[in-house]
């Protein structure tokens, strides 16, 4: 599993609804590691 | 005049696309509450469904040892790089009101708890059951992945003991979580939490309670309008 992970924003274009960006600090979770997008794994 | 006067008929609705054994995920929830609450009698009316996400569907019912156990033997990653992320984790969860004790954890496959969570929703208790499921996963150490151990959570927030057994018995709610992690899949939903706010706005991850607050505020402004 790599550290350092670029990803791809949350949420598809077709998805109905506008993303609020919010604090870019903010975690989330995906299999069994946690981070901040687009930042080191956690 | 107040801003929402002539406002809001409907409750503002907010899909929560969560797992119990994703820390984040119950931060998120306490930030979340935080900001309805710094709203004060502003705060408009919300109606909140949680909405089934599996992080690890790999991950075994009975897994005997920790989480750095778990992360660090059974997925591989370096062990002080798991103690660093624990205790940053329950840093944070301690600022938002919550004891988390990875020590008692016991890491567990969440399918049946999903499960169970619909059937609390067909009941009105969904709400009350995600918060005792996460509060026992992680500031108790319980079991979620156990039926047994489920239905006894389930019955502490007015579940009746033995419909929820034969609900995980029966499997009749598996279809309505593999519905939700589709769902979550057609949106593009990657990671969790992810808070979907009346169906116009999608926000990612823990934020902070001023932009739930914010959130919900604009679209309640919007629903006025």
């Amino acid at each position: 599993m790599s550290d350092t992970v670029e990803r791809e924003p949350d949420a598809a274009a077709a998805a109905p609804f506008a993303m609020i960006a919010g604090d870019p600090q903010a975690m989330v979770c995906e299999g069994d590691v946690c981070f901040v997008p687009g930042a080191i794994a956690e | 005049m107040h801003p929402f006067a002539y406002t809001v008929s409907e409750p503002i609705k907010i899909d929560i696309w969560s797992d119990i054994a994703c820390p984040w995920c119950y931060i998120g929830k306490r930030h979340l509450e935080s900001g309805l609450a710094s709203l004060g009698e502003q705060a408009p009316e919300v109606e909140i469904t949680y909405h089934s996400f599996e992080l690890a569907p790999d991950t075994p019912v009975d897994f005997e040892g920790s989480e750095v156990d778990f992360l660090a033997r059974h997925k591989g990653l370096p062990e002080e790089r798991v103690r660093q992320m624990l205790d940053h984790v329950t840093g944070v969860a301690a600022t938002a009101g919550l004891d988390y004790d990875f020590e008692a954890l016991q890491h567990t496959k969440t399918l049946k708890a999903h499960e169970l969570l619909h059937f609390a929703k067909e009941q009105g208790l969904q709400l009350e059951l995600t918060e005792r499921l996460l509060r026992a996963y992680f500031t108790e150490g319980r079991h979620v992945g156990r039926v047994d151990e489920l239905v006894e959570l389930g019955a502490e927030v007015g579940l009746d003991a033995q419909a929820a057994r034969e609900a995980l018995d029966s499997g009749r709610f598996a279809a309505a979580v593999q519905a939700d992690i589709a769902q979550a899949q057609a949106y593009g939903i990657n990671g969790v939490p992810f808070f979907v706010i009346d169906g116009k706005y999608g926000i990612s991850g823990a934020q902070p309670a001023e932009v739930f607050a914010q959130a919900i505020t604009q679209v309640a402004g919007e629903n006025a309008a």
